[in-house]
């Protein structure tokens, strides 16, 4: 179910009502979290919960049998096992189709008509989030980052918690299985501040990305034709905003529900739109992602420590393996690909220019911010092209001044730039602090009007219980 | 990647301690500010809803996908008999399902969808459900016989899938939200209202058909009644009537003859095909031209004469059509904004449409006991 939906609401309700009740033991309100985070998923396709378990019994087995592998060979076997099973799950739900069109394609190419089956296969919600938080389960005992877990109900938990099952953060277990172990010690002001964060997540969900910039984004990215410069640049704003509100909403609503419970999630955005280069941006954007692949990718790969031709190697394939994560799309590899590049140049730059005064002056932080900024937007004309020659299309106008037809209405082209405005504004006031220090810095009473403004906004937009993007990820 | 990929640095997930992300939560009441924030948003919502209720917005069911799914389902769960009405919004409006009711006893599945073609929910019909009674079809010629389109053909997918999330969120709504509150209306939500103001034009942006207003309310049983404010608001009538103009001056793409009459061929085989299928099991179609006046009949019989539109369908299914043209209390109704009937004329046209149909299929010799007596 999504969380902006009404079967949602009273979901959560029942579930705070039960792990709230007196008198009941922590096992049990466990036992409910995970029945509850399995109706959660099974609301959406009920057989697919089966996948579920088959992720929770793999790791759990494996982290074991790595943890009492006396060899070095069987360790690593046992860890083999984890990393084909759940690649395996992802590959043949999310890139089976994909395969044997390329495949197809290359054997036409060499001469040979070849006719791939149809590949009819739901793609299960989540699966990429929930395979990598399992895998990287086994991956911290083999690699001797944690030893696995004694409890297979705080296991399962893990592996299935509700509110970041389907679309992150992505946590890591050292992070949230010892969070089960016992009930959370009460924290004053905790329950509510999580709603507050709910509000939030709804806010930046149901009225920035799919109230004010989606018809935009959508317009422009449907219009199937050439586009003049402008709507081209607007459609791509619109969206830069939107996959921003959509997916740092979901987050934020995760957190806050999860606050709720009892429970801390890490931050997953921290406000990228105002990072000065692609290092910082990638410290800022899908935090739990990148740094996933930072350590179970880019370090076991080498890493920088086998020379700097290697270093680049790692990073351009570490991010092209992050694209081809989002989707089975080249959209998604061409994305993935020059965010490796734009990270490549900053580091070839950074090691021949050093440190540089003139670089941390305010003007220059400033120019790089939105150098930076401008630079993402060309990736995610990629990432949210349905055909490449679509997305290249728009990049030639983009970058061409070129001339084409204008689809938005002048409603659109000032909710687009004022929208995107507040979001850049925004990411640049708060660059360098974080959200709990300004609402406490902040008058109750003017925290309350912002919470029930909120609120109010997310109401009478009446979204319609539109997915998060992330979700077909 | 952060500049953390440097493998030099500390891998870090060395213990839990070392990682866990626990949050603080912000100094300050924030018991009182979230009840303040609950009360700042029911006083704001309070104001919205009052301020909709002054622009004769009542509670009323949305005229939604979910709706239109619950009542498709009742083909399965009433056995595949009955009266079911596929149409655009014509039948939609027009027909009076109590009054149909009470004249055969049976309560008919409306199945109609403003502003969309009815022929792909024909053939869902006829090539998925196992469907064996009575299929009034609404023909609105701009929708019927053109390459089917239009603004709710997203209701057909929920025939295929539908999670239960969603069908729960259906229920709830239903149950309680849509009976209660009248600012939950598609032409109320925030962002409709603010596109829809007066903004200048764009310069070099090509003409944009306006967007449909509130035309209805709609009932638990899809019944649609015309919603009083275009009957009685000649302002509002006038913004209806306005849009229509839109529409019908809205310039059309120069389709070669050839490939019009290719269409309108591979149209007769299609719907043909369906008309067998449901035939075949028992069932039986019947086509419907509700009525529509002023410059949308002028437009319709310009652009789809009847003999070359209406009739060569009828020959190509052999089935019976019941056009307003032909019976003078079928056309004795009055069409405020020239497509739909008025609320208080819809029992007479029901009756008399029944009526009509019956004695039809009748004269045919297949008669239906759909329609009772």
């Amino acid at each position: 179910m999504v969380f902006n939906s009404l079967t949602f609401g009273v979901f959560f309700a029942l579930v705070l009502a039960f792990h709230h009740a007196p008198g009941v033991s922590w096992r049990a309100k466990k036992v409910a979290l995970l029945l509850a985070s399995y109706l959660f998923y099974a609301a959406w396709n009920p057989p697919f919960v089966a996948l579920l378990w088959i992720s929770t019994f793999i790791d759990w087995q494996v982290a074991k049998r790595i943890h009492t592998a006396e060899s070095r060979g069987a360790r690593r076997s046992w860890m083999l096992v984890s990393v084909f099973a759940n690649l395996g799950i992802l590959g043949y739900f999310k890139y089976g189709g994909f395969l044997l069109a390329n495949w197809q394609a290359l054997m036409r190419s060499l001469g040979v008509e070849w006719q791939a089956p149809t590949w009819d296969i739901v793609l299960p919600v989540g699966i990429s989030f929930y395979t990598f938080q399992t895998m990287a389960y086994s991956l911290d005992v083999y690699l001797r980052r944690a030893e696995p877990t004694k409890s297979l109900l705080d296991f399962s938990l893990f592996v299935t918690f509700f509110p970041q099952l389907v679309a992150g953060p992505i946590v890591r277990p050292v992070d949230l299985v010892p969070q089960f172990a016992a009930p959370p010690a009460p924290v004053p002001g905790r329950f509510a501040w999580g709603l507050s964060l709910m509000t939030l997540g709804m806010f930046q969900k149901v009225t920035v990305a799919d109230g004010l910039l989606a018809p935009a984004a959508d317009a422009v990215f449907g219009a199937g034709q050439a586009l003049h410069w402008s709507d081209a640049w607007l459609g791509t704003l619109a969206f830069s905003g939107q996959i921003f509100c959509d997916f740092a909403g979901y987050s934020t609503i995760a957190i806050g529900s999860a606050l709720c419970l009892g429970f801390s999630i890490g931050d997953n955005f921290r406000y990228p739109y105002a990072a000065v280069g692609f290092s910082d941006f990638w410290r800022r954007w899908h935090v739990s992602l990148s740094t996933w692949l930072r350590d179970y990718l880019y370090v076991p790969l080498g890493g920088n420590r086998k020379g700097p031709g290697r270093t680049y190697v790692n990073l351009m394939l570490t991010m092209l393996l992050g694209g081809l994560w989002h989707g089975a799309s080249w959209n998604f590899v061409v994305w993935g690909g020059l965010h490796g590049l734009y990270l490549a140049v900053e580091r070839f730059v950074r090691e021949r220019v050093g440190p540089n005064r003139f670089a941390h002056t305010w003007l220059a932080q400033v120019a790089l911010a939105m150098l930076t900024y401008f630079l993402v937007n060309l990736t995610w004309v990629f990432f949210r092209a349905r055909e490449f020659g679509t997305a290249w299309g728009m990049v030639r106008s983009m970058l061409t001044f070129g001339d084409g037809a204008r689809v938005l209405p002048t409603a659109d082209v000032a909710l687009v730039i004022g929208t995107v405005f507040a979001i850049l504004l925004a990411h640049g006031l708060m660059r360098e602090r974080r959200l709990e220090d300004v609402a406490a810095r902040a008058p109750w009473w003017l925290n309350a009007l912002v919470v029930g403004a909120m609120l109010f906004s997310v109401v009478i937009s009446q979204g319609s219980s539109n997915a998060f993007i992330y979700f077909q990820f | 990647m952060p500049s953390s990929t440097s493998s030099s640095e500390p891998k870090g997930l060395g213990s839990p301690q070392q990682h866990s992300p626990l949050r603080d939560v912000p100094a300050g009441p924030w018991p009182r500010i979230a009840w303040a924030g609950v009360l700042v948003f029911a006083l704001l919502l309070g104001g919205w809803e009052a301020y909709w209720r002054s622009q004769w917005f009542r509670p009323s069911y949305r005229n939604s996908d979910g709706l239109w799914a619950l009542t498709h389902e009742r083909i399965a769960s009433e056995g595949g008999r009955g009266t079911l009405i596929v149409s655009s919004s014509r039948l939609l409006f027009d027909v009076h399902l109590e009054a149909w009711r009470e004249e055969t006893g049976q309560l008919p599945i409306q199945l109609g969808l403003e502003g969309t073609s009815p022929r792909p929910f024909l053939s869902q019909v006829a090539r998925e459900t196992n469907f064996s009674g009575l299929v009034v079809v609404g023909v609105t010629p701009p929708l019927f016989f053109p390459p089917p389109r239009g603004e709710r053909m997203s209701a057909l997918a929920l025939t295929k899938q539908w999670s239960p999330a969603d069908r729960w969120s259906q229920h709830l709504s239903m149950r309680f939200v849509e009976p209660y509150f009248a600012f939950y209306d598609p032409d109320t939500a925030l962002f409709t209202v603010i596109r829809r103001q007066a903004w200048p034009a764009r310069a070099g942006l090509e003409p944009r058909m306006p967007r449909v207003r509130k035309l209805s309310t709609t009932r638990i049983t899809r019944q649609n009644d015309m919603w009083d404010r275009v009957e009685r608001d000649p302002a509002y009538q006038k913004i209806a009537r306005d849009t229509w103009l839109a529409f019908l001056n809205a310039p059309r793409p120069n389709v070669p003859p050839e490939v019009l009459k290719k269409g309108f061929e591979q149209l007769l085989a299609e719907v043909g095909e369906d008309v067998r299928r449901i035939r075949a099991r028992g069932g039986e179609v019947v086509f419907v031209r509700p009525p529509s006046s002023g410059p949308f009949l002028a437009a319709e019989n310009g652009g789809f004469p009847r003999e070359r539109t209406w009739e060569p369908l009828l020959q190509a299914t052999n089935a019976v059509g019941i056009h307003f043209e032909d019976h003078a209390d079928l056309g004795d109704v009055e069409l405020p904004e020239w497509s739909h009937i008025r609320a208080a004329d819809t029992d007479r046209f029901t009756r008399a449409l029944v009526r009509h149909v019956r004695a039809a299929l009748v004269a045919k010799g297949t008669p239906r006991e759909e329609l009772g007596r």
